[in-house]
């Protein structure tokens, strides 16, 4: 790389002497003006994801009509003041169902990530607690989860466990279990080494009580960047999955399985599949910018 | 460079039997009966039987997983139960169209992303360089369904540019083959082409806070020109990290292309064998896709540390 420049040497020359001025000065001022943008679109999804636990809260309130309600004199009707989303081919209003979709989306994000992180972080705990052949044999489980493509896992566990809402958040806590037993495994191995642990041990402290009462809390920050990062995706897994037909069956509203309704009808009908398509679409954009601010603010390398 | 490729092989051994222990236990993870899940009740009993027999679900599970482990040494991935064919062949019909979706796609995803993650970088805190962002944001938060069904709207159903759906094989018909494969191809593009493009731009960002590149610049070199011969290879090795990581999602992402595009990919035999409950063909299916999975990474690694000789040595 450097050989190619003639009088690369300069470069080497120049760079002690230079350095502490320009580069973060310009350094600098970028992380800042990434800050604020980042302030504003923090707030704003917020705002979305507020929204959608209060819409999934008030679901039976919200929606103007039965979202199971077929009316075959009335369907794929275009949206207008009767039903602001229109209707689908069975005449069902397609926004009192995007309603219902959103307690599915929102549950299914929800639990499936707090049961890896759960499984995940208990796992952890335990392979860096124990250390020796347990870790050797949590850990090579973990990477075997890893060995999948995310998708095809849970396609394969929500198969074998039964189509159903149940069985995709088993499969899907399963997939993202490694992640977080990677996590916290490293974080407890790090503060294992602190001296405040080897304090409590000095103390007569017992090896759980100092993992309890030490190294979880001290552990735990990372843990929640992740889960907050990771409610996004598994809100995506989910509608994935239901989109190729696992996951909560129909009549049933799941966003997923919506859009793979309206897929017959996008010529007639596109609404059918933009309604829910847009609320999937805000969710996860504003779970992301959410999860991109707790990261922020609990991670101290994205920190200034 | 042979130790780290040795290296990497040997810690793959025991994942890759942990693996097949994963894929074998898939069958008996079922509630209830797997030959009563699979087979309708009014199928004959003795049909049962003899299939409860021939997948040696009468036998002890570690004897079911060692004579399992045993066909699957000699290449035997066991039978399909819809069409009673070899899950080796099944899969290598499915091959080919998912390899050129691959590839396809992965070429569509970088002839986007380097020029967006360029200009990007370059023009930082533009309106370039914003719609660069928006753009990237978009892809990541789109899931590939929903794109797909966007572009068949767009490209299929209105302006009717594209065929929506099937597949034409490109070495018999070239000009049809692509045309069969650019929508697919496309959806599965965008979404790694945004990933590709955000570590770009920030790759590139960081290489042009360099010493080098203001010497380069200061030599009077034009812009373009310390861009190409001196940031772009020091701002390639995330991606390629980056792209590694995707390799996953990708698959993922390939699912869900070709089932609703009616390509007849790997991807699309696993939901067909999925919703057929044909679970022979799925553990089979999904022991490959993961073995190739596996491979690809350890392929990542390697290309890692031949990009990067500093890897080498750890």
């Amino acid at each position: 790389m450097a050989g190619s420049i003639p009088g690369s040497d300069l470069a080497e020359g120049a760079a002690g002497l230079a350095r502490p001025a320009a580069a973060p000065a310009r350094a600098q001022r970028w992380k800042g003006l990434r800050r604020a943008a980042r302030a504003r679109l923090a707030p704003l999804g917020a705002a979305v994801v507020m929204l959608a636990v209060l819409i999934a809260l008030a679901a039976p309130l919200v929606a103007p009509y039965d979202p199971l309600a077929q009316n075959l004199g009335n369907t794929l009707a275009s949206p207008g003041r009767q039903h602001l989303l229109g209707t689908d081919n069975v005449g069902r209003d397609v926004l009192s169902r995007v309603i219902w979709g959103t307690r599915v989306s929102l549950l299914a994000g929800l639990v499936s990530v707090a049961l890896a992180m759960l499984a995940g972080s208990l796992l952890g705990l335990v392979a860096g607690h124990c250390g020796g052949r347990v870790d050797g044999l949590v850990m090579r489980v973990m990477d075997a989860v890893l060995s999948f493509p995310p998708l095809v896992l849970a396609l394969a566990l929500g198969a074998v466990l039964g189509a159903g809402l149940t069985g995709v958040l088993l499969a899907l806590g399963v997939v993202y279990t490694p992640t977080f037993a990677r996590l916290m495994r490293g974080q407890v191995l790090s503060i294992a080494a602190r001296d405040y642990v080897d304090a409590a041990r000095a103390l007569g402290a017992s090896g759980w009580r100092v993992a309890a009462r030490h190294v979880v809390p001290n552990a735990i920050n990372p843990i929640i960047v992740q889960a907050s990062l990771s409610v996004a995706f598994a809100i995506l897994a989910e509608a994935s999955l239901s989109f190729l037909g696992l996951g909560i069956q129909p009549p049933q509203a799941s966003w997923g399985s919506m859009i793979n309704a309206g897929r017959g009808y996008l010529q007639q009908a596109p609404w059918i599949v933009f309604g829910p398509g847009a609320a999937l679409f805000a969710t996860v954009v504003g779970l992301n910018f959410v999860g991109d601010a707790v990261r922020d603010a609990l991670d101290p390398r994205t920190r200034d | 460079m042979g130790r780290l490729v040795l290296r990497r092989l040997g810690a793959t051994v025991p994942v890759l039997l942990l693996v097949t222990a994963g894929v074998f236990l898939l069958l008996h993870l079922t509630p209830g009966d797997p030959i009563d899940v699979m087979m309708a009740e009014s199928v004959d009993a003795t049909v049962k039987e003899n299939l409860r027999r021939e997948l040696g679900l009468d036998r002890p599970l570690y004897l079911q997983y060692a004579a399992w482990m045993g066909r699957l040494l000699q290449g035997d991935l066991g039978r399909s139960i819809r069409n009673g064919e070899p899950v080796i062949e099944n899969v290598s019909r499915r091959l080919r169209p998912s390899l050129e979706l691959a590839v396809y796609a992965m070429t569509i995803s970088l002839v986007v992303a380097f020029p967006v993650g360029i200009v990007s970088a370059i023009r930082r805190n533009t309106a370039i360089d914003r719609a660069g962002a928006t753009f990237a944001l978009v892809g990541i938060c789109v899931p590939n369904f929903l794109l797909a069904l966007l572009l068949i709207f767009m490209f299929g159903v209105t302006l009717r540019w594209l065929p929506i759906s099937g597949y034409t094989d490109p070495l018999e018909e070239p000009w049809n083959g692509l045309r069969s494969l650019a929508l697919p191809a496309i959806t599965l593009g965008l979404a790694l082409a945004a990933v590709v493009t955000r570590t770009l731009r920030s790759s590139l960002l960081e290489a042009l806070a360099e010493d080098y590149v203001r010497t380069a610049r200061a030599k009077g070199l034009s812009e373009w020109r310390v861009i190409w011969s001196h940031v772009l290879k020091n701002a390639l090795i995330p991606v390629v990290t980056v792209l590694g990581l995707q390799l996953g999602t990708l698959i993922g992402g390939a699912v869900i292309t070709e089932y609703v595009f009616a390509l007849p990919g790997v991807g699309r035999l696993v939901v067909d064998a999925v919703f057929a409950r044909d679970y022979p063909l799925v553990q089979g299916v999904v022991l490959l896709i993961a073995i190739g999975f596996i491979l690809s990474n350890l392929v990542v690694d390697v290309l890692y540390g031949w990009i990067d000789p500093r890897i080498r040595s750890r």
